[in-house]
């Protein structure tokens, strides 16, 4: 198998399961189970037992948003807010570190409402925050900014505006 | 009726306990059953109505075994499957024949406690892997693979079993006829199927539910095997939206079995003129013959004795698919055979599967210390 490949295989009863081997020689193997928990495995080059973790969808994106590297602050990356009075209305609040394309650009430059939907209702630059910043606003490196909005537009808005 | 509830009411507080143990429920409910039934305190008996649950449960288990059966995504190396597969049957199904025949079971009753040595409880090792947190180990994939083998053998064994002494030709068309009649509803229907199993009301659960009892009284009513028959729904629904059907069979299955282990348990009667000193015979050799076919799998496959031991520790709990042939197709002592065996085998393996890592690291260590002390002796010369 050539490092990076992924294989991806069903297994009768247990779920489906993605391996890899990394360029270094070791194996991460996840386990989609039908139990509906996900397992993930890895093993050292040259080890014979595996070490595993098994994680619950929610435990296991938020894993995948660390990897990604979406995620910087450890704790309070997203949080969803559902206001049952108001017809079952869901917010949801994220933050993020700017990526360095968008250093030197303004919220208007960007077209952050018109693109994604969602939008930035605070940045914290050098330990102390901006409260709703107007589109004139200059992004400076080191900024990290708070987004407001559905979880599809947070989603678009990663995608669209938080690319390197 | 309250048996009934009560039997329910009891299996509800042992699976909790049996979830909080992390040990499967299985042999729980049989006890559940032994104890409440004929054989314990009498007070709850088996009626049309349990009857009726248990053999909901039983066509169910037989259902979702269908619709696991995905043929096309066999092993990448099917002839590694075969050769352990074989191992197997030849090994456990021997023994366990060999060894219920000389103490004196009838040819057919020694068949059968046989097979039952032979199929291990696919639920059990599943599960067991799962929590055990073992599905990267190299064996892992093989022992999954085999819970299918067994699967397919259990299939041929219940259409020969079934096809007893009628007129064979005529059965076998028949049987094909309903095979073909299932293939071709799977086949054309499927856009309809899809779109039935898509919506969010009460229809595709009872659809379901239906499809299943359809087939099985329908094969009642042409004279084949229900069983059968069930299996094979399955196995042709496989091929439109399995999931969906394992999702919308879950609860009946879930609820309808759990009577089935119970109900067995009732209708087990140590007055039936058992051996107790037989029994504990085949349960030890139920053990043990796992322990053989797993060694002679390990050294075959892997070349290793401890892989064999690790494939051993995850295969030895025997369940629901040899109470499933107790029922169709055993006596009464045969029952109470498979009921010892199906109690010892899952205790024995749940324990064995916990702690077959810690026992395969305790052996590699043992024979590394032996290798140090006598390497400095012999490179001292």
């Amino acid at each position: 198998m050539s490092p990076m490949a992924l294989r991806s295989q069903n297994l009768p009863g247990v779920g489906t399961k993605y391996e890899f081997k990394t360029d270094k020689g070791d194996t991460v193997a996840i386990f989609f189970t039908r139990t509906g928990t996900i397992q993930m495995y890895t093993l050292q080059k040259g080890c014979k037992t595996p070490s595993a973790a098994e994680m619950t969808p929610v435990e296991a994106r938020r894993l995948g948003n660390i990897l990604t590297g979406a995620i910087i602050e450890a704790d309070q990356e997203s949080v969803e807010v559902a206001f049952s009075a108001l017809a079952d209305l869901r917010v949801t609040i994220h933050t993020f570190y700017i990526p360095k394309a968008i250093i030197g650009k303004t919220i208007e430059d960007l077209q952050i409402r018109a693109k994604t939907g969602a939008t930035v209702i605070a940045v914290s630059r050098h330990d102390h925050n901006i409260i709703n910043p107007s589109p004139s606003f200059v992004f400076e490196d080191g900024d990290a900014v708070l987004v407001i909005g559905e979880s599809d537009q947070i989603k678009k808005f990663e995608s669209e505006i938080m690319v390197e | 009726m309250e048996g009934f509830i009560i039997a329910l009411f009891v299996c509800m507080v042992l699976a909790l306990i049996s979830k909080y143990l992390s040990i499967p429920a299985i042999p729980f409910y049989i006890l559940a059953g032994i104890v409440l039934g004929k054989a314990g305190l009498g007070i709850v008996q088996s009626d049309e109505i349990s009857q009726f649950f248990s053999e909901i449960g039983l066509l169910f288990l037989l259902f979702f075994m269908g619709l696991g059966l995905k043929l096309d995504q066999m092993l990448a190396d099917p002839s590694k499957l075969l050769t352990a597969g074989i191992i197997g049957l030849v090994v456990d199904m021997g023994i366990g024949f060999t060894a219920a025949y000389l103490l004196g079971f009838s040819l057919m009753e020694a068949f059968i406690i046989g097979v039952a040595f032979y199929i291990t409880s696919t639920a059990i090792v599943i599960t067991t892997l799962i929590e055990n947190r073992k599905l990267m180990m190299k064996e892992a994939e093989l022992i999954i693979w085999l819970e299918v083998f067994e699967d397919i053998v259990l299939i041929i064994i219940i259409a020969l079993l079934s096809s007893g002494d009628k007129d064979l030709l005529f059965f076998f068309l028949k049987i094909v006829l309903g095979l073909g009649i299932l293939y071709v509803i799977s086949h054309y229907g499927k856009e309809f199927l899809v779109s039935i199993l898509d919506r969010d009301d009460e229809t595709p659960i009872l659809f379901t539910f239906a499809a299943v009892l359809t087939t099985a009284s329908l094969a009642i009513l042409f004279g084949i095997p229900d069983t059968l028959m069930v299996i094979a729904l399955g196995a042709a629904l496989a091929t439109t939206d399995p999931d969906a059907f394992e999702q919308h069979a879950r609860p009946f299955k879930d609820v309808f079995l759990v009577m089935f282990f119970v109900f067995f348990g009732v209708t087990i009667d140590f007055a039936s003129g058992m051996d107790l000193y037989a029994i504990a015979i085949l349960c030890l050799l139920a053990v043990f013959s796992k322990l053989i076919s797993g060694m002679l799998i390990g050294l075959a496959i892997y070349g290793s004795a401890l892989s064999g031991l690790e494939i051993w520790a995850n295969t030895i709990s025997r369940g629901e698919f040899s109470i499933a042939l107790a029922v169709l197709y055993g006596s009464a002592v045969v029952g109470t055979v498979i009921a010892a065996l199906v109690i010892v085998t899952t205790l024995v393996g749940s324990f064995m599967a916990k702690y077959s890592t810690s026992m395969r690291r305790g052996i590699v260590s043992h024979s590394r210390r032996k290798a140090l002390v006598h390497r400095p002796h012999n490179s001292g010369r």
